[in-house]
């Protein structure tokens, strides 16, 4: 393995001098750098231009410029020595630009990955197992919509409808009967979809949720609930409960019993933790993100030692189920709290919780958590406008690879053994449906940061993005190859990512 | 019950699998005739192809949208010179009516009292009193046209280079796959962007250069494609019957991609348009005094407010065209390779 | 040709299966029921709907297989003797419709509840697949493949379950077996992959083990070892066998009892010996006279003309007319049952068996058209 990573870090080494060295020359002919300068009328004309030129090099070949770029952004590997990535036109460090911009467009970037795999994977399979059913045909069709959509156009859809339609309404957040009842056929039918089995059970499944929705956002809309959120104790042990049984059917099954209690009695266990944990966490002097890992370690540690005690013959799987279980516990807590802040922040914004600009409200105070929300407030519409896509293809290739796998001859044999449809879909399909979509995450990422750059203009957020879209209308090098290095670091980064998956879950490419 | 004599052993020439007649009775052995068991008709494979495309739902309306949206950009207001039968040009500036307000109504005049009407502006005025449905109508017909040029360009390179690659290997895949290597650490807004500024914003020059940058993606597929015919079995006959390198290419490997081919060709259509919109949002794709959907878009983006439909028409036509290139395309994508249940008996 | 032990005469090492034993960790033999066939398929029938029509794909079709014994279905691409089993198995997909009653010890699978079934599939029936290559899953080592038919039945550890997967890798042949546990599919060859197939077939002890043409996609030299070992194992285990092949050598050298199919229909059913020696239809007298042979060569080759109709237009009367060379109008018209011949437990599906009963030659009645190589 070690030897595989040192390979293709060497490999990747060239591919990025090449890369690196091929943008470098098209952007420093891709204009006049001195086009603004030579319409100056200023009686300093002539010695702005010479120190221009002086300044980026300007005398000399594009190959000697990208020689001296490339040794200065070397440094920036070796730990000690200072970053020179030049600096822009106006001046300003490129380094230092980067600096603040980077975690901007990182933050943006990383929650439009996850969320694209983690919904667009579960969704692709489930529709693979519904195949030619109305939820098939419905993210089908949703899928080749967003396929078609214009990037910008749905940033400033969103920006414009979705910043200023719902802000109004959170002044007054109710919920009418009609759109309880609409958003409530449409949970019955994706719940229906979901939990699948037989006509009789979907049915009564879709019964229970579309009661269950349309009472809970009637009881919401009438409590003002939404001008102060919160889960609750309770809301937040039957959400635990909820979900330690889900991963105990989804793993294990529910047959396995020792699965099971194991399972609720991680939630439980977190249930009870929450009366300590939320009022610390929110205590100002203790909300921290080392705090917040610290508690999940914790989590996963307590999980750990559940699972092995109660697993029985089970252990390996109690504990897989007894890890995810702490983890969606943790969760919930986490999004509690969250809720909790919201009145106080939006207090702080005037209301207007929907951030349309920027990458956080300037000059913001406020406490640990109130930071933390304000910045997923900036991030959530432009993540919408990005994943979009991306999950349209993760949820097509996912469909289409676990359709393959359902028809392969191993399937056949698994059901053969006697194991339930359950396990042949989970143990067997699902793992081997995933291989291909690892080779897919490495061509999307590079599509994503494209997205990237598109939204974090029309959102104003001081990204990389930005420093791109500037830097090149302005034949400015220095900030475009700023970005560019980072971009394509990243992209390296994920890609090897990509691979190390590849191998852990393929052992057939293990050996070479 | 008859029983037959002894037959005596005489070679009869003919098809194998028929049956030769009986020397004592004249009748035919093996009665009915072997014709009896072929109930199936057989066609070919472009037929067959052609059936199961023209049978998808989802590829037909495509087809018919993008048909409707062709038809309507170069009629409306004409093509090569030859004028269209939309009256308002898209370049006279003039006075601003009524705020730019659109002046299509679709209700009847039973709904509302003005009746079905296209009136002078059906989508409006821009800021200067350009007409907006001539506007819309020639960024569709730019965006369509350079889509369909970065399909053409993107195609002969990628399969060019692909089938070279994949079938001789050697250098020419060495330096493919080095090239896609390169490629694939550049997300494709950033370079086309910068080749797209480089290009200065003319039309056809935007379509060459995106088509050159778009060919590596191709390229691999068909170098795949290519790959793996060559291993079957049915060009090693080929090889044994002593054809030619450039035969086999021809004859015998490339109309096995075709489907391949196609299909991509296709989604790499739909992607180009919205390549194309985005870079010209941002400015680096196609230049004022010509105009592209996404540079309608990105200069009325603020005018969301007050009038929407500078801002909707646009979108809309970009989405339309898209869905239905991808449509057709997931038509074809079908039609070479319907995917139906096995059943061994 | 491929035969080899004679099968009446099994022998072979003592049953490891049986009582519990401290050595072994197999499951303990259930009671045997008296006087009911171990396996009887009754009248089944299996239809497919697809773009094109209906596809019938099994016509009727019964059997009986006692305990211990090998039965052998043979027959051409399409006569339907593999989907006749997926049925038997429980595997065929939700769109098929299937009729006829399949009776295990004299209860009707078909009419049992999903979870009954799935508690029978695996456990007192198993199947062994075709292609070797493609019938594991490439990403879970073997021994996690075998010790998951075990637990899935059974409430064992994970450790005890590896233990008698290890015993059942031995059983089969496989060198080192603890080591091998945790290797995975493509570290095995295809004779391998199929003995650990075998492997997990017997893995808990089944009353029938079918086996879907098991060395037709394996080279000669490893069929002859690879049909060695599953007789063997059969023994071992005390089950019943399907031998589902289209090579008759491999069926006179294995098969006690031999059934033929054809169009989806079974056409005889006998004892081996009798059904190769004389062979009461027209098709498997066919099938019999167009093997080339050391005994024939300098003859000249006896096909059978013609191709097996299609299964969704089948043309009414006895679906083998359009090719028999013993037709009459009967034939045209209406489809023979299997009647019982003059031999006993031997039947056959032609109207005009005892036509071919008369002749010394039965193969004789097609005509022979090229010659057999020196």
């Amino acid at each position: 393995m070690a030897v595989f990573v040192i390979r293709r870090l060497i490999v990747s080494f060239f591919i990025l001098l090449a890369s690196t060295f091929l943008i470098y020359t098209l952007v420093a002919v891709s204009g006049d750098p001195l086009g603004d300068l030579r319409a100056d009328t200023s009686p300093n004309r002539q010695q702005k231009i010479d120190a221009r030129i002086e300044k980026l090099h300007l005398d000399q070949s594009i190959p000697a410029r990208y020689t001296i770029w490339i040794s200065g952004a070397a440094k920036c590997a070796v730990p000690g020595l200072d970053c020179d990535l030049g600096e822009a036109k106006n001046g300003q460090d490129v380094s230092a630009l980067l600096g603040t911009a980077v975690s901007s467009t990182l933050r943006l970037v990383a929650a439009a990955t996850v969320l694209a795999i983690l919904l667009g994977v579960s969704i692709g399979i489930i529709s693979a197992l519904r195949q030619y059913s109305g939820f098939d045909y419905s993210i089908t069709l949703m899928a080749f919509l967003f396929f078609s959509l214009p990037i910008f156009w749905v940033a400033v859809l969103l920006k414009q409808y979705m910043a200023i339609q719902v802000n109004d309404w959170y002044r007054d957040p109710k919920v009418g009967l009609v759109t309880s009842l609409v958003l409530g056929a449409l949970s019955a039918l994706t719940w229906g979809a979901i939990i699948g089995g037989s006509a009789q059970r979907r049915w009564v499944v879709r019964g229970v949720a579309f009661v269950a929705s349309v009472g809970a956002l009637l009881a919401m809309s009438a409590s003002g609930w939404f001008k102060f959120p919160a889960l609750g104790p309770g809301l937040i042990t039957v959400l635990s409960l909820g979900a330690a049984v889900g991963v105990a059917a989804l793993v294990a099954g529910l047959v396995r019993r020792n699965v099971l209690y194991a399972c609720l009695a991680t939630a439980a266990v977190g249930c009870i933790a929450q009366f300590f944990v939320t009022p610390w966490l929110r205590d100002p002097k203790w909300a921290s993100w080392t705090n917040l890992l610290a508690l999940l370690v914790v989590a996963v540690a307590v999980a750990v030692a559940i699972g092995w005690a109660l697993g029985g013959l089970d252990k390996g799987q109690a504990i897989r189920a007894t890890v995810i279980t702490a983890v969606v516990t943790g969760l919930v807590i986490v999004v509690d709290i969250a809720l909790r802040t919201v009145n106080p922040y939006s207090r702080l914004v005037n209301g207007r919780i929907f951030a349309t600009t920027g990458s956080e409200t300037p000059n913001f105070s406020g406490t640990f958590w109130e930071g933390q929300l304000d910045l997923l407030t900036h991030l959530i519409l432009p993540t919408i406008a990005i994943m979009l896509i991306s999950f349209a293809g993760y949820s097509r290739f996912s469909r289409a690879s676990m359709l393959e796998v359902m028809n392969a001859d191993f399937v056949r044999t698994a059901r053969s053994k006697g194991l339930t449809e359950r396990t042949v879909i989970m143990r067997h399909a699902f793992r081997n449906a995933l291989i291909p979509v690892t080779t897919l995450m490495a061509f999307d990422f590079g599509a994503l940061l494209g997205g990237a750059v598109i939204t974090e203009t029309v959102f104003a957020r001081r990204g990389m993005g930005s420093l791109f879209v500037t830097g090149l209308s302005q034949v400015d090098p220095n900030p475009v190859m700023g970005f560019y290095i980072v971009t394509a670091v990243s992209i390296v980064i994920f890609n090897m990512i990509a691979d190390i998956g590849y191998a852990y879950l393929d052992p057939r490419i293990r050996l070479s | 019950m008859t029983t037959l004599p002894p037959q005596p052993i005489t070679p009869e020439p003919g098809l194998p699998g028929t049956v030769p007649p009986d020397p004592v009775s004249g009748a035919p052995q093996g009665g009915g005739g072997v014709e009896r068991e072929f109930t199936i008709r057989a066609m070919t494979q472009r037929q067959l192809v052609t059936r199961r495309f023209l049978r998808h739902r989802g590829a037909m309306i495509g087809l018919a949208v993008f048909v409707v949206v062709l038809v309507l950009a170069n009629s409306a207001i004409g093509i090569f010179g030859l004028p269209g039968w939309w009256g308002e040009s898209y370049q006279t500036t003039g006075e601003v009516v009524a705020g730019g307000r659109m002046t299509l109504d679709l209700l009847p005049s039973f709904a509302d009292g003005d009746g079905v009407a296209l009136g002078n502006h059906p989508f409006g005025q821009d800021n200067v009193g350009r007409d907006y449905f001539a506007l819309t109508m020639r960024g569709a017909q730019i965006s369509i046209v350079i889509s369909l040029l970065v399909g053409l360009i993107a195609t002969t390179l990628g399969v060019v280079v692909g089938a070279l690659s994949g079938y001789f290997r050697g250098w020419v895949e060495g330096v493919l796959m080095r090239i896609t290597d390169v490629f694939l650490t550049i997300p494709l807004l950033l370079i086309a962007a910068v080749v797209g500024k480089i290009s200065g914003g003319g039309p056809v020059t935007l379509a060459f250069v995106l088509g050159l940058l778009v060919w590596v993606q191709l390229a691999r597929l068909v170098r795949g494609e290519f790959l793996s015919l060559r291993e079957k079995e049915f060009v090693e006959a080929a090889r044994a019957m002593g054809a030619s390198s450039a035969r086999i290419i021809f004859r015998h490997i490339l109309p096995n991609a075709l489907g391949t081919i196609i299909v991509n060709a296709t989604l790499t259509i739909a992607g180009a348009i919205l390549l194309e919109t985005a870079l010209s949002f941002l400015s680096f794709g196609v230049q004022p005094p010509d105009t592209s959907l996404g540079r309608l878009i990105s200069d009325y983006q603020q005018a969301f407010q007050t009038r929407p439909w500078l801002f909707w028409w646009p979108g809309v036509f970009i989405i339309a065209i898209a869905l239905s290139v991808n449509f057709i395309g997931d038509g074809l994508r079908d039609a070479f390779d319907p995917k139906q249940t096995r059943v061994r008996a | 040709m491929t035969a080899t032990s004679d099968p009446s005469a099994a022998s072979g090492p003592p049953p490891a299966a049986g009582s519990p034993s401290p050595a072994t960790t197999a499951p303990r033999r259930r009671e045997r029921v008296a006087d009911v066939p171990l396996l009887e398929v009754q009248d089944l029938t299996v239809r497919f709907g697809t773009e094109d029509g209906v596809v019938n794909a099994v016509r009727g079709v019964s059997y009986q297989l006692a305990e211990r014994e090998v039965l052998g279905i043979v027959g051409e691409s399409g006569s339907g003797k593999s989907v006749s089993s997926l049925a038997v198995m429980g595997l065929l997909p939700r769109t098929a419709l299937i009729t006829g009653r399949i009776l295990l010890e004299g209860e009707n699978i078909l009419e049992m509840g999903v979870k009954e079934q799935r508690s029978l599939r695996g456990r007192r029936i198993a199947m062994i697949f075709q292609d070797p290559m493609t019938a594991l899953n490439p990403v879970y080592s073997v021994g996690d493949q075998l010790a998951e038919a075990v637990r899935s039945h059974e409430q064992i550890s994970k450790k005890m379950a590896l233990s008698r997967a290890a015993e059942m890798l031995d059983l089969v042949g496989i060198p080192r077996p603890v080591d091998r546990l945790g290797s995975y599919p493509h570290e095995f060859s295809g004779g391998m992959r199929q003995r650990v197939m075998i492997a997990m077939a017997v893995i808990n002890n089944p009353d029938v083990i079918i086996a879907d043409e098991p060395t037709t996609a394996l080279d000669v030299t490893v069929q002859a070892q690879i049909l060695e070992k599953l007789i063997e194992v059969k023994d071992a285990v005390n089950a019943a066998i399907v031998l589902i092949t289209h090579d008759l050598g491999v069926v006179a050298g294995m098969a006690n009892r031999v059934l033929v199919m054809y169009a989806g229909k079974a056409v005889e059913l006998g004892r081996t010996d009798q059904v190769f020696t004389s062979p009461r239809m027209p098709y498997a007298a066919g099938l019999l006279g167009s093997m080339p042979s050391l005994a024939s060569a300098g003859g000249r080759l006896r096909p059978i003309p013609g191709a097996p109709p299609s299964l969704i237009n089948l043309p009414p009367g006895c679906p083998f007319s359009p090719r028999c060379p013993l037709v009459q109008d009967r034939c045209n018209s209406e489809e023979p049952a299997l009647y019982a011949t003059d031999q006993h437990d031997h039947t056959a599906a032609c109207h005009y068996w005892a036509d071919l009963a008369d002749r010394e030659d039965p193969t004789s009645i097609f005509r022979p058209t090229a010659v057999v190589a020196e």
